[in-house]
């Protein structure tokens, strides 16, 4: 992603006059419209998998889920995007302390959420738990891991963008008048936020449960 | 800077997107439909995108952060 | 210099070692978790995706971005690298939007020519009844290859004009991410080759690569997956930067309806790249999952009680023709957006109804979004939407018709001139008029159910997309290349390939629509003598031969005009757009000062009106 930058490109404008201020300026709005144009094309992306979903189980089926699991990693994602924005108040107001703790409380909710998904929901660990489904036994496990799996990659890369932008606080980057990196990991971090937002009701909430013997 | 968000929205929006997301789940258990639930889901995406991606920095914030 | 400094040959290296290394790795995990060592599926995918990431390595063009991830800053480079001939930046990651066009270009034309040449030998095979010389499932590769091999020189060419001509077009330094631009272009290389290795193992599908049968043929389906997914990437990241530069980026006083009208077509088919390409790419990877993991997304699986628990295989035409039928779009868009960026120059007119055509390209971008249904009229999805579809899809003759009336306006009463740019501009409308006209036959489901995969499909499509691409991206090239180049090309050879071309072309295209109703199917090696269709068939197989040999003649015309052609001077075409306000070739900061726009576009013969205002005297 282009995203990351927090050094003005001097040359990417024409301004003649106080080049640099404007320029990062200038810069930072694309950089936002850059952004969000890539949410908006990765909402197809998720979109295309709930489409997925409907049309394979239909609005009135689902597949036999831990109920209190997605209660729990779902409000886990939710209490991470939480401290997320707490960690940008806090580079907004030039607190890099309360920056650092809160960034990396955001991190740990992730891989909680992670370990969640892949030890409860896939079983990956069968000696931990047990799974309920598996990928290529009927429509119900595959829906399930293609839309899990591809929401994980996101979070997956989601934490690595906050461990580099943690990092780079630590090494002195970011001030509270730039600090587009955090923004960036930031409105990221959230968006994952909201693509889980849809994808819990279609997961686990919609249509009634359906057993299907293991064969 | 143009708009200091404090510590206090946040929290509150937190709140609320859990009392909704406490919603959906008995939603869900008393079998009210699909529609009704992407309905509340949309309402909490929403409530992420306007305070906590802040979106309108897209188009009011010149720059700023 | 040594040829290890290329940045092509590093990434190549890397592509190599990325495959050994990624195989390798695959096949210790499988030992590791108790499998056995080798399952072609899961061993080729795995070192295919490290391939790719170790051609991005070799070649640098991700370096700036890991840099910053350490928090080192890297100002942007400008001209050709420190001590190397100034050629080598072609061949090397290079942030100037405008070596990235050429680049997208070059590479296009290339593959025009690679994907061309499958066709002829196919098109060979097919001059005569009975199996001469390809055996059907090879002949079905190649036919298969010849598609997204083109597919893939077109949007590399739509990227060739978007990438070099909007920033000039709109008076912009650079794109909005130059990084990102040359991240685009170079993720399509490791990607190629990825498409081509595929033949070796073959594909027997054609293009669409539907499921159940996509399921079952050869490893060659993964690579293509693969690289389709890779390309589509280079699309949405591509686009995404175009969409900022436009909206960003213009001038003063050039409000959106100022922008040259390219700019407008631009916009509409980023719009379309940026968000439907998520879905073939999506199917293509759901595909892929199914074949190494048999995660049951597209194959039925029946239980004791003859209940489906599986896939569904209609599943996958929705997913690809949601983005498969807004591409072809994406490929006539810039293409229509071409013809309507130089009738005005030569006919010396102001573009008629100027609003309304920029609104069309938006309104068959949009309305694009509505009408995949109409390639599966024949799927055996529920009936009533076969008129859904059929209505929306008659909607696009709409803004399209629009188009055409601009253009006919533009032209009435015109003081028209011939050079080749404007011959070839004209052959496009013929021929896209061809196209146009097969469409509502096509997309009425009670004709269609009688046409579906005949020959005739196969006319119509190469009609929209010879009319509405390649002979305008042609007639973009001769227009441009003076531009690009500093010399003009040679007028003569140019007027030969075209003579040659558009009669050629007219006589396939019609050729193959015949043969189509007469009953010719398509993606079959070999045909029934009784259908009749042999000498219509020998005459596509002919016509194919003499559109190739024309495109020579135009390659070697672009090759040796750059060093004999005449100098053509700032502006030979007298055109108003900003890009000819400048020096030829572009010097390497296209603007020394900023412009600002005073007028409008395309007001061609009227006294005193100007669109462009440079800064500073003395410019003309």
């Amino acid at each position: 992603m282009a995203a990351i930058t927090t050094a003005a490109q001097p040359t990417a404008l024409h301004h003649d006059t106080h080049a640099g201020h404007d320029n990062y300026a200038a810069q930072l709005r694309m950089n936002r419209l850059g952004l969000w144009l890539f949410f908006i094309s990765e909402a197809f992306l998720f979109g295309g998998l709930l489409a997925t979903r409907f049309f394979l189980w239909g609005a009135d089926t689902r597949p036999e889920l831990d109920q209190t699991i997605g209660l729990i990693v779902t409000s886990v994602l939710l209490i991470s995007s939480v401290s997320m924005r707490l960690a940008e108040t806090a580079i907004e107001r030039g607190n890099r302390r309360a920056f650092s703790i809160f960034i990396l409380l955001t991190a740990l909710f992730g891989l909680i959420f992670l370990a969640g998904v892949m030890v409860f929901e896939w079983g990956l660990f069968p000696s931990i738990y047990q799974g309920h489904l598996t990928p290529w036994d009927n429509k119900y496990g595959a829906v399930v891991f293609a839309m899990t799996g591809m929401h994980a990659l996101h979070v997956i890369s989601g934490i690595v963008f906050i461990l580099i932008v943690w990092n780079l606080a630590r090494k002195g980057s970011f001030s509270p008048e730039r600090h587009w990196g955090v923004e960036s990991c930031a409105i990221y971090w959230h968006y994952v936020d909201v693509v889980w937002i849809f994808f819990y009701p279609a997961l686990y909430l919609i249509g009634n449960a359906v057993h299907i013997a293991a064969h | 800077m143009l708009k200091q968000s404090g510590y206090g929205i946040v929290i509150v929006i937190g709140l609320v997107l859990a009392a909704l997301t406490v919603l959906e789940y008995f939603m869900a258990i008393n079998h009210i439909g699909a529609a009704l639930l992407m309905l509340v889901a949309t309402l909490k995406a929403i409530l992420v995108i306007y305070f906590f991606m802040h979106v309108s920095r897209l188009w009011t914030a010149e720059g700023g952060h | 210099m040594r040829i290890g400094s290329l940045g092509l040959v590093r990434g190549l290296v890397g592509y190599f070692a990325g495959l050994i290394v990624g195989m390798a790795v695959v096949v210790i995990l499988r030992l590791a978790l108790g499998m056995s060592a080798w399952d072609q599926e899961a061993v080729w995918v795995g070192g295919l995706i490290s391939a790719i990431i170790g051609f991005l390595l070799g070649v640098g063009a991700m370096s700036d971005w890991l840099k910053w991830t350490r928090g080192i800053e890297t100002p942007l480079h400008h001209g050709p690298p420190a001590g190397k001939p100034a050629w080598t930046r072609y061949f090397g990651v290079d942030y100037n939007h405008k070596v990235i066009g050429i680049q997208y270009g070059v590479t296009g034309l290339f593959l025009l020519v690679v994907g061309g040449s499958f066709a002829l030998v196919f098109r060979t095979e097919l001059a005569d009844t009975g199996i001469s010389f390809l055996q059907p499932g090879t002949y079905n590769t190649f036919l298969s290859m010849h598609a997204w091999v083109a597919l893939a020189s077109i949007l590399l060419g739509v990227g060739g004009i978007a990438n070099y001509l909007v920033p000039l077009m709109i008076g912009a330094e650079d794109m909005a991410f130059p990084r990102l631009n040359a991240f685009a272009y170079w993720i399509n290389v490791p990607a190629i080759v990825t498409l081509l290795i595929s033949m070796l193992f073959g594909w027997d599908s054609g293009w669409t690569a539907y499921p159940p049968l996509s399921l079952l043929g050869p490893v060659g389906y993964q690579m293509v997956f693969l690289a389709i997914f890779t390309i589509g990437l280079s699309s949405i990241l591509g686009s995404l930067n175009l969409i900022v530069t436009m909206l960003m980026m213009r001038p003063k006083g050039m409000t959106l309806f100022r922008m040259p009208i390219l700019c407008w077509a631009i916009l509409a088919t980023s719009i379309i790249q940026l968000t439907a390409t998520q879905l073939i790419g999506q199917a293509f990877l759901m595909l892929s999952f199914e074949r190494s993991l048999g995660m049951p997304f597209f194959k039925p699986i029946y239980d004791a009680a003859g209940v489906n628990i599986g896939g569904q295989p209609i599943l996958f035409q929705h997913l690809f023709w949601f983005y498969s039928h807004p591409a072809v779009y994406v490929f006539v868009l810039p293409g229509l957006g071409v013809i309507s960026e130089l009738l005005p120059v030569f006919a010396r007119k102001p573009l008629f109804g100027y609003r309304w055509v920029a609104l069309s390209s938006l309104a068959i971008a949009l309305v694009g979004f509505l009408v995949w249904g109409h390639h599966m009229f024949t799927s055996g999805y529920q009936p009533y939407l076969r008129v859904v579809f059929m209505i929306s899809t008659l909607l696009v003759a709409v803004p399209t018709g629009v188009k055409f009336f601009s253009w006919l306006g533009t032209l009435w009463g015109g003081r028209l001139i011939f050079p080749t740019p404007m011959l070839f501009t004209l052959g496009a409308i013929s021929v896209f008029l061809i196209g146009g006209l097969s469409g509502p036959i096509l997309a009425t489901a009670a004709t269609d159910l009688f046409l579906h995969d005949t020959y005739f499909v196969v006319g119509h499509f190469h009609a929209t997309i010879f009319g509405g691409f390649v002979f305008p991206f042609f007639a973009a090239i001769y227009y441009w290349y003076p531009k690009i180049t500093g010399r003009m090309y040679n007028e003569t050879l140019g007027k030969l390939h075209f003579w040659l071309m558009t009669p050629g072309f007219w006589l396939m295209s019609l050729a193959q629509m015949t043969a189509g109703t007469m009953g010719m199917r398509r993606r079959i090696a070999d045909y029934d003598p009784a259908l009749g269709v042999q000498n219509v068939q020998l005459l596509v197989t002919i016509a194919g031969f003499v559109i190739a040999f024309s495109i020579l003649i135009m390659i070697y015309n672009l090759f040796t005009s750059a060093e004999i052609g005449v100098l053509a001077g700032n502006n030979p075409w007298r055109s108003r757009s900003p890009e000819w306000q400048i020096p030829s070739p572009v010097p390497e900061h296209s603007y020394a000062r900023p412009i600002s726009i005073v007028g409008e576009p395309y007001d061609y013969g009227l006294a005193g009106s100007s669109y462009v205002a440079m800064a500073g005297a003395g410019d003309d």
